[in-house]
């Protein structure tokens, strides 16, 4: 079989697409995801520097073919216009798609934004208000870390891995060291599972409340804005009582964890974090009930549940789309125990549906919190499993969710680091979910899914 | 609504904050020059409830016309030089530029030399230094205030 039909066949078996990524040599690697949660990697070398296409399988793909061609030179055989993502060339025409017609303008937003917002660009194809389709132009804050993590060893790659992002710091962290631990022939014991599960839903906890607060900002809210911001820095500070470390910097290791807190903290903090539960409660029941907020939400910013698959939604984006995917739900080497995604009842695909998927994450995570919150936190290794290999895959579940990493290595030094974070999965959705909708609204509507340009850009 | 407010009130007292010596203001414009986003999430908190920074009359403003810091985050990216340079050039004189953070002062660069320039000192005369990975809110508000009560502009 080719390496397209191997494709086709594998996503026709339920498989998802978990990302694309070339290497030095011409070498093209994809990652699927299979059912059963387990990652496969089919690869493909380039002739002449070209490889075929697999956009036409999967519309996922599309931003990874673009990078792999601007960054190592791949060309896709049959993606057609294979349009600039990393390279910031001038032409305009180059990276954007064409719109002619009477009164059709464009508009320019970024790199810098009216807020404390980070740094890309839009580009807004309108008549009157209406969008009719978005170019995101981002990349502004690409900083090379996957180059400058090379020839480094495993143990200092962390750093790249982690730095790339400060709001998915330890998602990131989490899945390099899993790839890494598959390298080195280790397995995660239980109290290890234990003590990173704990972190990545310490680091969903701020993440989904300072969403939610963004939300309300979005819509002029002060009041939601301000008791979500409260709250979210209730969390940012319980995180530094815990590790040192309002983002939980440096609190993940690779074959093991160094993080001991002692049973009086623990319990502590089980506390505070019930009470950040009650009031986020208290809060949400008030948005519930505040009717001019909630008109804002509906039936705008629609992506619908058959999008969300074509384009490869993650994360809260294709759960509030109706699609329920969660890498939580089938992890391995973390104590989520075969967790079941949840979604808002009326799971639209809209901004309301997607804020609304924040707060019933919230209690999930919260509950998750309560029940690995119960004794003391002490240090932890890796037990070994067996054979290690040249390369190690892995997939966790951000706050803005699954995230992908790759690392290819050769003698302990790292020769390939890939992330493929949650946001990078969905920018072309907020691009999709735009067009259609009136321009006045994007900022709404981007802040639904209040993705990072950080761990995008890397 | 209401309920919510009635707590919020609280919460600000119990922030330590130095009080500026004279009842002034500074207009602060952010620019994000290739940051891994820690800086700006604390930045935005220095607005939340606990530190309320507006009461000690610094505004985030959205233009840089409207400002007078240009508080910058992140290591200069190559891609980001040219939009920061725009925007410190846009803003009325004196201008003062404050780096935020451990990037923007050049600690630890993570990146390649094609990707990055460099520290933000390298692009612009900074003013105020603020060091931290990340600094945390109150850090920040306390530095900010101190430059309120700096008449030296660069």
């Amino acid at each position: 079989m080719t390496y397209r039909d191997q494709i086709a066949s594998a996503l026709a078996e339920g498989f998802r697409f978990a990302g694309l990524y070339a290497s030095a040599g011409g070498v093209v690697h994809v990652a699927l995801n299979e059912p059963g949660g387990a990652l496969l990697r089919e690869s493909v070398v380039a002739h002449d520097g070209r490889v075929p296409t697999i956009v036409d399988l999967t519309a996922a793909a599309g931003w990874d073919e673009r990078e792999a061609a601007d960054l190592y030179g791949v060309t896709f055989d049959g993606h057609e216009p294979l349009r600039p993502l990393v390279e910031h060339d001038l032409e305009l025409a180059t990276w954007t798609v064409g719109v002619r017609g009477d009164d059709a303008y464009q508009v320019a937003v970024g790199p810098i934004h009216a807020g404390v917002i980070e740094s890309g660009h839009f580009r807004f194809h309108v008549v009157g208000d209406r969008i009719l389709h978005l170019d995101a132009r981002l990349f502004y804050k690409h900083r090379g870390l996957e180059r400058a993590a090379e020839k480094h060893t495993l143990e200092e790659g962390l750093a790249y891995a982690q730095r790339a992002c400060a709001a998915c710091a330890v998602s990131n962290s989490v899945a390099y060291a899993h790839a890494c631990e598959q390298i080195l022939g280790l397995r995660a014991t239980s109290e290890l599972a234990r003590v990173r599960t704990v972190l990545l839903e310490l680091e969903r906890t701020w993440s989904h409340l300072n969403d939610i607060a963004a939300v309300c900002a979005g819509v002029g809210l002060a009041a939601g804005n301000t008791f979500f911001s409260a709250l979210t820095e209730r969390a940012r500070r319980l995180n530094e009582q815990l590790t040192g470390h309002r983002f939980l910097f440096d609190s993940i290791q690779i074959g093991g964890s160094r993080l001991s807190v002692a049973a009086a903290s623990v319990a502590a903090a089980r506390e505070e974090l019930a009470s950040i539960a009650a009031d986020s409660k208290t809060g949400w029941r008030e948005l519930l009930f505040n009717a001019s907020f909630q008109d804002r939400l509906p039936d705008i910013g629609v992506v619908t549940a058959g999008d969300a698959s074509a384009l490869g939604a993650v994360g809260p984006t294709a759960r509030a789309s109706g699609l329920a995917i969660d890498a939580r739900s089938n992890a391995v080497g973390l104590a989520y125990n075969g967790l079941t995604p949840v979604a808002p009842r009326r799971a639209a695909g809209d901004v309301q549906a997607r804020l609304e998927q924040r707060a019933v994450e919230l209690l999930q995570t919260f509950d998750v919190l309560d029940t690995l919150l119960d004794r003391r936190i002490e240090h932890s290794a890796a037990e070994p499993a067996g054979e290690g290999r040249a390369y190690g895959l892995s997939l966790v579940e951000s706050p803005r969710g699954a995230t992908f990493c790759a690392v290819e290595q050769h003698g302990g030094r790292i020769e390939r680091l890939h992330l493929r974070t949650g946001s990078y999965a969905n920018w072309p959705v907020v691009a999709h979910a735009a067009a259609g909708n009136l321009l006045p609204d994007f900022p709404l509507i981007n802040k639904s899914f209040e993705l990072c340009y950080a761990c995008a850009d890397r | 609504m209401l309920t919510l407010l009635r707590d919020l009130r609280r919460l600000r007292h119990t922030a330590a904050l130095p009080r500026p010596d004279r009842g002034r203001s500074l207009a602060i414009r952010h620019v994000d020059a290739g940051s891994c986003n820690g800086c700006e999430h604390e930045l935005t908190l220095a607005s939340s409830p606990y530190y309320d920074l507006q009461r000690f009359g610094l505004g985030l403003v959205a233009s840089p016309r409207h400002a007078d810091v240009l508080l910058v985050t992140g290591p200069v990216t190559s891609r980001m030089r040219e939009p920061l340079l725009t925007a410190y050039h846009a803003m009325p004189e004196p201008r003062r530029v404050a780096a935020l953070g451990d990037c923007a002062l050049g600690c630890n660069l993570l990146g390649t030399h094609d990707a990055l320039v460099g520290a933000v000192d390298e692009v612009l005369p900074v003013a105020l230094r603020i060091s931290g990975c990340p600094p945390r809110p109150d850090e920040i508000a306390a530095a900010l205030l101190a430059l309120i009560d700096q008449d030296d502009a660069p």
